[in-house]
């Protein structure tokens, strides 16, 4: 399933940009309609119960600094790192626990694969999380993850390595 | 496996406060209505009816175009200004703009009752930036008078 993204922000994407920076609401309005599901993806993945607070929060992050964007056409990576932020403090802030101890997992029986996934992403950390999501659904290596998580590459190697570990183990026992 | 992934869809309520977070001096006003969503936007939906009666800037409102969700409208607001309001209307939303307006409407049933939201004011011409006067008071009286029509 992995896919490699296409970076570069459409045609569409470019003009909404450069319309909202200039000023006109009715281009702004017609971005969030845009980013609203992308955001809502990311934050999910990341922050789960606590998604739509954490894609409400990235959006007005992105609203906020949208002048800010000198490149429209990298509007999407630009607009990722942020989710990720801001999905990766809103997790914690909600959560205030210490990190899940992955080596704790339990073995499952008969996956129902949703319910397992869940039930999985729930026993990981946010930014176990933030690493598997930005791999397995947004396609991204290790090096871009870790830049944009803010940590070393070998560190997102091994969470990787681990948070796989844990899904295969989910699925397969 | 992206499908197996949790996601989440923004209530229009939520997508009002992004907005807003990027227009310059816009306050949010978002209360919570003890009323089912169909009834409160049966009134905020009727641009030519209860929507002129609850945004308070707004009078004698008349929608000249429509076309799916953009809607075009010319308004009188109470400081005697002709507007040529443009936008996009659908249900539990509603963002105008002209000139020297803006105004931002969003509802998304809660339980039982509805959570609105209000936002806009005088425009700063054509920018993303609102005269920073009584925006507040604005949302606040519009709440007002919605809980009085319903």
């Amino acid at each position: 399933m992995r896919h490699v993204p296409d970076e570069r922000s459409d045609d569409r994407s470019v003009r909404l940009v450069r319309a909202a920076q200039r000023g006109d609401t009715l281009a702004m309005a017609e971005l969030v309609d845009l980013l609203a599901p992308y955001v809502g993806r990311v934050c999910s993945a990341i922050a789960l119960d606590q998604g739509a607070d954490a894609a409400q929060e990235a959006l007005v992050a992105v609203f906020r600094s949208l002048r800010t964007l000198k490149d429209p056409g990298a509007l999407r990576g630009w607009v990722r790192a942020i989710a990720v932020r801001e999905a990766v403090r809103v997790a914690h802030r909600a959560a205030r626990t210490v990190p899940a101890d992955l080596s704790a997992l339990p073995a499952r029986g008969d996956p129902q694969l949703a319910a397992d996934i869940r039930d999985v992403l729930d026993r990981l950390s946010p930014e176990h999380r933030a690493v598997l999501m930005l791999r397995d659904v947004e396609g991204l290596d290790e090096r871009t993850a870790a830049a944009l998580l803010g940590v070393r590459t070998g560190t997102v190697k091994s969470r990787l390595h681990r948070a796989r570990d844990t899904f295969r183990k989910a699925w397969t026992s | 496996m992206n499908e197996l992934w949790p996601t989440t869809d923004l209530d229009p309520v939520r997508r009002l406060h992004a907005l807003a977070a990027g227009v310059r001096g816009a306050q949010v006003t978002e209360a919570y209505l003890d009323a089912p969503f169909e009834r409160v936007w049966s009134l905020l939906g009727d641009l030519e009816g209860g929507f002129g009666q609850v945004v308070t800037d707004m009078r004698r409102l008349r929608v000249v175009r429509r076309q799916g969700e953009r809607v075009e409208a010319l308004a009188r607001s109470r400081y005697g200004m002709g507007a040529r309001l443009r936008g996009v209307q659908r249900p539990g939303w509603c963002w105008l703009q002209s000139r020297f307006l803006l105004i931002g409407v969003a509802a998304t049933p809660e339980g039982l009752g509805t959570r609105v939201a209000f936002t806009g004011g005088v425009r700063l011409p054509s920018r993303a930036a609102l005269v920073p006067v009584g925006v507040r008071r604005e949302g606040a009286r519009s709440v007002e008078k919605l809980t009085a029509l319903l």
